[in-house]
């Protein structure tokens, strides 16, 4: 199975973990909330999925273009 | 006595010389490429034309090396006129099946002919790209490359559209060509490189595959040059057809006016119910765009490249419009160095051919960073303010939530569109009032509460809409569901009617890639 990285689009830190592995996403749904710049700001799924890997945690910081989970493509 | 030629004779040796030069690379490469799900180069043309609207040039052109006269029908580009929705365009379809389409002596006439005639004449141009490079040995030597008559061969003034199909592997002339190009639309499996995968990896020596050097994903989501990827040829011709439904022909004409949407009541409703007041929380923009636009109007350019600012061709009213979003569900709206020069672009498109531009405005500012910082951010801001100063055709901005710093007057405020609307959701600062307290006075939140929520007070003042129209630095406070009769009203009235329609074209030379 075809493995995609997720990565953050911005600099901040892991606000809410809202999918675990094992969980199946939809295009466009949200795997995680990054706060930056005082917002909420959603990590989406790509594509069609399952969640293979979640690489951080809750409150973690995180840099632009971190990858943040892995997911299993299909 | 010799025997009289007659008119018949004409006529078989005519059509066998036709049927010759339009069996294209002869029947067992067409077959494979059907078999692989492509169209060949004149079923393409037949696709994106009105029916039986194709007025071939160049038909009986051939290779100028003797040898390969008889392997070069059409010399491997098919080009000529058509009409797409009744209206004349030129186009340039390239034959792979002949001699991988490689660009030669004849061909590049043919193609300078037709590109000549397309930008005098006022016909937007159509490039359907698959294309090896210039051919060898043709091109070798001094005679070869440095050989040519056409200075102007990639100058690009804007006179009419010109649009690109990136629909297999396209080096050299078809990638030039894109590049050029207002408007790309890639075919996935479709790769699109200086050269060939075989050429770079003999010089770099690494094996790398096509999609990696440039494939769809490199093209829509890393460099923009492909505004958009579709999986088949029919996709991408259908494609073209949509991007020129919203243009002139030409610049010297208006873009052509459509039905007003199915549906033109206000959609208010939807819109609060789309749009969080809480300034933490983030939503699609596009979404919003699409409650302001005629029903099904909206066509995204560049949507998987930075994604943090929505640029769309659309309609209101039936009138063309350019908008330029920021989008909060992706970095937050901040803008970033990909999202300005995607803007920029877009702007470059909509003054060139006449089309008003709407900003809707929901942004914190510029994404600042080392990063930024090293691909040039200062510059690329500096270009979009000089971008924006030089448009002529009509400026919208409608703000709808938050506009921060510098960014405020490269969305249109500050005296950048003609008219400034705000929703009563706006607020307009230099500054987060947050970091503007840290930053002036040294106070953290997590330090001292009560003093920084006394000082927050104090930088967070005075930012609301009613604030920006009391100094009339905005001209309207609206709701919501005004939005669209209000930029319908405002397009028919404040449009470019002394010229009926067209603009200056301040942009028409500017760079097609940056």
């Amino acid at each position: 199975m075809a493995k995609m990285k997720v990565h953050s689009e911005v600099t901040g830190s892991v606000w809410k973990l809202l999918k675990k592995p094992g969980d199946r996403v939809a295009a466009g749904d949200e795997i995680m909330l990054i706060e930056s710049m005082k917002m909420e700001i959603p990590v989406l799924a790509e594509e069609d999925a399952t969640v293979a890997e979640l690489h951080v945690a809750e409150t973690d910081a995180v840099q632009e273009g971190q990858v943040v989970a892995t997911l299993d493509a299909g | 006595m010799s025997q009289q030629l007659s008119f018949d004779d004409l006529e078989r040796d005519f059509e066998e010389r036709a049927a010759r030069a339009r069996a294209m690379g002869g029947a067992e490469k067409l077959a494979r490429r059907r078999a692989s799900g492509s169209l060949n180069a004149r079923e393409r043309i037949a696709h994106l034309a009105d029916p039986g609207s194709f007025t071939e040039f160049g038909l009986f052109a051939q290779s100028a090396r003797e040898p390969d006269r008889s392997r070069s029908p059409a010399d491997g580009k098919i080009a000529g006129l058509v009409r797409i929705d009744s209206r004349p365009a030129a186009v340039v379809s390239n034959d792979f099946t002949v001699m991988g389409a490689s660009s030669s002596t004849t061909n590049s006439r043919k193609i300078g002919h037709i590109k000549d005639l397309a930008v005098r004449r006022g016909l937007p141009l159509v490039f359907l790209g698959e294309s090896t490079g210039a051919r060898m040995p043709d091109v070798m030597g001094a005679r070869g490359i440095a050989a040519g008559e056409r200075p102007t061969q990639y100058r690009r003034m804007r006179e009419t559209p010109w649009v690109s199909a990136v629909l297999g592997h396209c080096y050299g002339s078809s990638s030039w060509y894109a590049a050029l190009s207002d408007f790309v639309i890639m075919r996935k499996g479709a790769a699109m490189a200086v050269s060939s995968v075989k050429l770079t990896s003999m010089a770099i020596s690494e094996a790398m595959e096509p999609e990696d050097l440039g494939g769809w994903r490199m093209h829509t989501d890393v460099t923009g040059m492909a505004d958009l990827a579709v999986d088949s040829d029919e996709e991408a011709l259908d494609a073209v057809r949509r991007f020129l439904s919203y243009l002139p022909s030409h610049h010297k004409e208006a873009p052509p006016r459509g039905p007003v949407g199915a549906s033109f009541e206000p959609d208010g409703d939807r819109i609060r119910k789309l749009l969080p007041l809480e300034r933490t929380k983030v939503y699609d923009m596009r979404k919003v765009v699409d409650c302001i636009v005629d029903r099904d109007s909206m066509f995204e350019l560049k949507a998987r490249y930075a994604k943090n600012v929505v640029t769309a061709l659309a309609r209101i009213g039936g009138h063309v419009v350019g908008v330029i979003a920021n989008n909060p569900l992706h970095k937050g709206g901040a803008i970033d160095v990909d999202a300005c020069e995607k803007s920029t672009s877009f702007m470059v498109l909509c003054d060139s051919f006449n089309i008003p531009l709407l900003f809707m405005v929901d942004q914190p500012g510029f994404l600042i960073g080392i990063e930024g910082e090293r691909r040039g951010a200062i510059g690329r801001v500096m270009n979009w303010m000089n971008a924006i100063s030089l448009v002529t055709v009509p400026k919208f901005s409608l703000i709808i939530r938050k506009t921060y710093g510098q960014a405020v007057l490269n969305m249109g405020g500050g005296g950048n569109a003609d008219v400034v609307l705000m929703w009563p959701s706006a607020e307009i600062n230099f500054m987060d009032p947050r970091h503007a307290v840290t930053i002036v006075h040294g106070v953290k939140r997590e330090e001292d509460p009560q003093r920084f929520d006394e000082l927050f007070a104090e930088m967070a003042k005075d930012t609301s809409a009613y604030e920006m129209a009391s100094a009339y630095n905005g001209h309207l406070v609206i709701m919501p569901e005004q939005t669209r009769g209000t930029l319908r009203e405002l397009l028919e009235s404040t449009g470019l009617r002394m010229t009926g329609g067209i603009g200056e074209h301040l942009m028409r030379t500017w760079p097609t890639s940056y």
